[in-house]
């Protein structure tokens, strides 16, 4: 009954039939395996699909005399998907195929708003004024003193002047601006922690900064209990985290580590977390802030996959904050800049960071 | 539809979305509405408070019990053999004691944790929109949770000098709700205070040891001169202790004039805290 002679090698060749080379997200990919140059009856199959690079993968199980298999890949990207064919004497002939799921490189920015799209954000004539000298008082003293010799009119530093700008529904707006020129202090009165001093800034949904990952994570406490904390004081129900645990546990790759103090975590362990639970729903506003530069390359790269999702998906608006203007060029539609506090330009992407880079230069 | 309706009222963090699919819809259940969501964090936060405080301690929540058992058999001990109280109205000596001494605790627990819950939480305030009340509300309510545990160690001295409840004791949860409403008032108030100038925390520690002494805590009322104890009538801290040794010790009901005066007490020490913390609650920012 064999066909094969093992001492020679096996006599059969297999190739596989994929139903297309290139799906959309969410579309299944069909493979089957063809034998050439014998009679494949009684043969066994084995499916597997890897993501390019490693790290996610998966199989169709034990070897099976079904020679078709199909499979959605869970997101974008490159995968390779292999069948093992085992013959009735064990041999074994393994064939591979590469599949692309949405073209993964080639993202495109979001599309500028057309005019009646909502406005999400709104920032109305908005400055922002400190009194440099009020940092000073911090004891009753040195206020008395002060205020004995009149002293205690402060020195004005406006660290935003005159802001306008408007955020439409479904934009990935960036912001950028040197070190120092106001662009956390515009995030801060959007994400409602400051209050503009002249001029209004309304904001349309809800909100999930990323404005520094693991603001209020207690390092004594385990990261499971840091989950539902941190959770909690995002604002999220605690039926919703129950539900969602695992999968923020799964995305920030850390299941062993639940039940450790997070004082014994890395930095890039804490940002993992962090990020995770930061979008894991997905909010009308999204606000990065420079949240991508902390964890390894394999995490940034997946924290970029997970806002440009959040981005193609039509409600979540997302606020980009970057030195990078890379990032910023490759996500966002429209851009802000403010330089010292004052808006220099606020347009299209490319107008904008081209302005910007010769600024530098 | 209609379902979409309702959640998006729920939501928002400051106006609800004007217009959300339906397929949104289902992914805002995700947030608290805006006053659960509160509460929700105090919760949090209490519990982590109360994980935190006997973490890594071999008797754990036991401390809560042992501790002011502990402290009152030393104050038994040096009390009773240094200064004499053979006052009959005290009633049972150690019990006068705890009472008195673990109230003050959970005054000057709650106190202390609330002046400097603003400070502390200055990091997350700068960069989550959360209300800021719930700092000083929840420092509050983590001492009243330990206070909860202390009163174990008062049944254990009850049972001890075998003294058994009488049903005035059911009245506890009055009194219990006028000192914690009187201790937010004074933790707003505080807390707003700590912001501005940072020597209030130190300033209060000299107030909290003189009110120790002012109060009759381990001495009898008796001993004082006639004007300090008029004044006693009027110390938030000793018209507390009186309401639970009333409940516990004395076992009787309290006089309506005692009722009348903790409840205008601890109501004004509220209104005056909101209103002082309302007030300036959105210069914080600028001085945390």
């Amino acid at each position: 009954m064999s066909d094969t002679d093992n001492m020679a090698g096996v006599k059969w060749t297999a190739r596989m039939d994929l139903s297309d080379t290139l799906v959309d997200e969410g579309e299944p990919i069909f493979a089957s395996a063809i034998i050439d140059g014998c009679d494949p009856t009684g043969f066994a199959y084995r499916f597997n699909w890897t993501l390019d690079g490693g790290g996610e993968g998966g199989s169709s199980g034990k070897p099976q005399l079904d020679f078709q298999w199909g499979f959605v890949p869970p997101h974008r990207g490159k995968f390779l998907i292999t069948v093992d064919v085992f013959d009735l004497d064990e041999s074994t002939v393994s064939v591979s195929r590469w599949v692309t799921v949405g073209k993964p490189e080639e993202f495109t920015r979001p599309p500028l708003p057309s005019p009646d799209t909502p406005t999400v954000v709104a920032v109305n004539d908005v400055s922002m004024v400190f009194n440099i000298a009020s940092e000073q008082f911090n004891s009753l003293k040195e206020y008395f003193i002060a205020a004995a010799r009149h002293e205690l009119k402060f020195k004005e530093f406006r660290a935003l002047d005159h802001i306008n700008f408007e955020v439409k529904r479904g934009e990935a707006f960036g912001l950028v601006g040197t070190n120092g020129s106001g662009k956390s202090t515009m995030l801060k009165i959007i994400a409602g922690v400051l209050e503009a001093s002249e001029g209004t800034c309304t904001v349309t949904g809800s909100i999930a900064p990323l404005i520094e990952l693991g603001a209020g994570f207690d390092t004594e406490l385990t990261a499971k209990e840091n989950i539902y904390l941190n959770g909690a004081l995002l604002g999220y129900r605690k039926e919703f985290i129950d539900e969602h645990f695992d999968d923020i546990v799964e995305f920030a790759e850390l299941a062993d580590f639940m039940e450790m103090p997070l004082k014994n975590y890395s930095s890039g362990m804490m940002a993992r977390i962090a990020f995770a639970i930061a979008t894991i729903t997905e909010p009308d506003i999204l606000i990065v802030d420079e949240t991508l530069s902390v964890g390894d390359f394999l995490f940034q790269q997946k924290c970029e996959r997970r806002i440009r999702e959040l981005i193609e998906t039509d409600g979540v608006t997302v606020l980009l904050v970057s030195h990078s203007i890379d990032l910023v060029e490759r996500m966002c539609d429209r851009v802000c800049w403010i330089e010292k506090g004052s808006m220099r330009m606020c347009g299209p992407t490319d107008d904008v960071c081209a302005a910007y880079k010769n600024m530098n230069r | 539809m209609e379902t979409h309706k309702t959640e998006q009222e729920l939501t928002g963090l400051s106006q609800p979305a004007t217009d959300t699919t339906v397929e949104h819809s289902q992914e805002q259940s995700a947030w608290y509405p805006t006053s659960k969501r509160d509460r929700s964090i105090i919760a949090q936060l209490v519990s982590k408070d109360f994980k935190l405080r006997y973490r890594r301690s071999v008797l754990g929540v036991a401390w809560s019990v042992l501790n002011p058992l502990l402290m009152m058999i030393v104050m038994a001990a040096v009390f009773s053999s240094f200064m004499r109280y053979n006052d009959p109205s005290i009633g049972n000596y150690p019990l006068y004691l705890i009472v008195g001494n673990t109230l003050f605790n959970l005054v000057s627990e709650a106190t202390n944790g609330g002046m400097g819950s603003i400070v502390t939480a200055a990091s997350l305030l700068k960069k989550i929109k959360i209300n800021r009340y719930v700092f000083p509300v929840q420092k509050v309510l983590s001492a009243v949770v330990n206070y909860l545990f202390s009163l174990i160690a008062v049944a254990i001295v009850m049972i001890f000098f075998q003294i058994p409840p009488s049903p005035v004791i059911l009245l506890l949860p009055i009194p219990l709700l006028m000192v914690t409403v009187f201790c937010i008032g004074l933790s707003l108030l505080l807390a707003a205070a700590a912001v501005f100038f940072r020597d209030v925390m130190h300033l209060w520690g000299v107030v909290m040891t003189a009110w120790l002494y002012a109060t009759p805590i381990f001495y009898p009322i008796t001993i004082l001169p006639d004007w300090l104890a008029a004044f006693e009538n009027f110390n938030p801290m000793y018209l507390f202790i009186t309401y639970f040794r009333d409940l516990l010790l004395w076992q009787q009901m309290p006089t309506l004039s005692l009722n009348i005066r903790c409840l205008i007490i601890s109501l004004a020490s509220l209104a005056i805290g909101i209103f002082v913390f309302h007030k300036n609650e959105r210069k914080f920012i600028l001085y945390i």
